[in-house]
């Protein structure tokens, strides 16, 4: 995968993966939101969340999933799955942040261990990229 | 009916780390050289597929559990994709790579099971 020659600006594949993020965090709350609003757990098919469709703010939640589908087919243009990936996982901080935050949602102790794991393993992940980058 | 929920998690996370692979051998097959890439549209249709159904599953899975419970289950993909990609797509997996990608998941788990 080539690390160099890589587009600057708005077309760098790091912004893009940053941009990819912040859309599946909100794409995700959208989702929670509009998928509790038409929740009708009684009939048949609730399982496969078709009725969840009902939902605007669900429509709303699919646009920024395709919004940070076309950002992360940009990234795995240009950046191995080994690393994208568990860098993309920095939503499993944002998520249950902005859960707690905007939603209501509790936070126990243990999921507060749980965020604080997986920053230091995003850092892990990340330190040798930065130094990479560094270099170039 | 606390065997059902766990079917669908795990299907959604099965057909998420295909659609995943599929989607960045597509993407490669963009950047292999040349103009006619007679693949990338069968990849990158199988990953759209694959991703399609995990996402429906979610949005079922949403309507009867709390996002911050559900959602990091997804994180099991991190060490499962990184495995996967090193085998299935020959990518470099370096030991910090693989320790990150680790305590990332455990992390995930910890958060989903409390």
């Amino acid at each position: 995968m080539p690390m160099q020659n890589r587009p600057s600006g708005f077309a760098n594949p790091w912004f893009q993966l940053a941009l990819s993020v912040a859309f599946v965090t909100v794409s995700e709350l959208l989702l929670k939101r509009g998928a509790s609003d038409t929740a009708n757990l009684a009939t048949n098919w609730s399982w496969t969340g078709i009725n969840s469709l009902a939902s605007p703010l669900v429509w709303w939640g699919i646009l920024c999933v395709i919004a940070s589908f076309l950002s992360w087919l940009y990234v795995l243009k240009y950046i191995p799955l080994t690393i994208a990936f568990p860098l993309s996982r920095v939503v499993d901080v944002l998520v249950p942040l902005s859960c707690w935050i905007f939603l209501g949602e509790t936070i126990s102790a243990r999921r507060w261990c749980g965020i604080a794991l997986v920053v230091i393993g995003l850092a892990v992940v990340a330190k040798p990229v930065a130094r990479l980058e560094e270099r170039l | 009916m606390t065997f059902l929920p766990f079917v669908f998690i795990l299907t959604s996370l099965i057909t998420f780390v295909a659609g995943q692979l599929f989607l960045k051998r597509a993407m490669e097959s963009t950047t292999a050289g040349g103009n006619g890439h007679p693949r990338f549209g069968s990849l990158l249709g199988a990953g759209i597929f694959l991703m399609t159904i995990s996402f429906f599953l979610t949005l079922g899975l949403l309507q009867r559990f709390d996002l911050s419970y559900l959602y990091p289950f997804q994180g099991l993909s991190v060490i499962i994709i990184a495995f996967a990609a090193a085998i299935v797509l020959r990518e470099k997996l370096t030991l910090q790579l693989t320790i990150g990608a680790a305590l990332i998941s455990a992390g995930i788990v910890l958060v989903s099971i409390s």
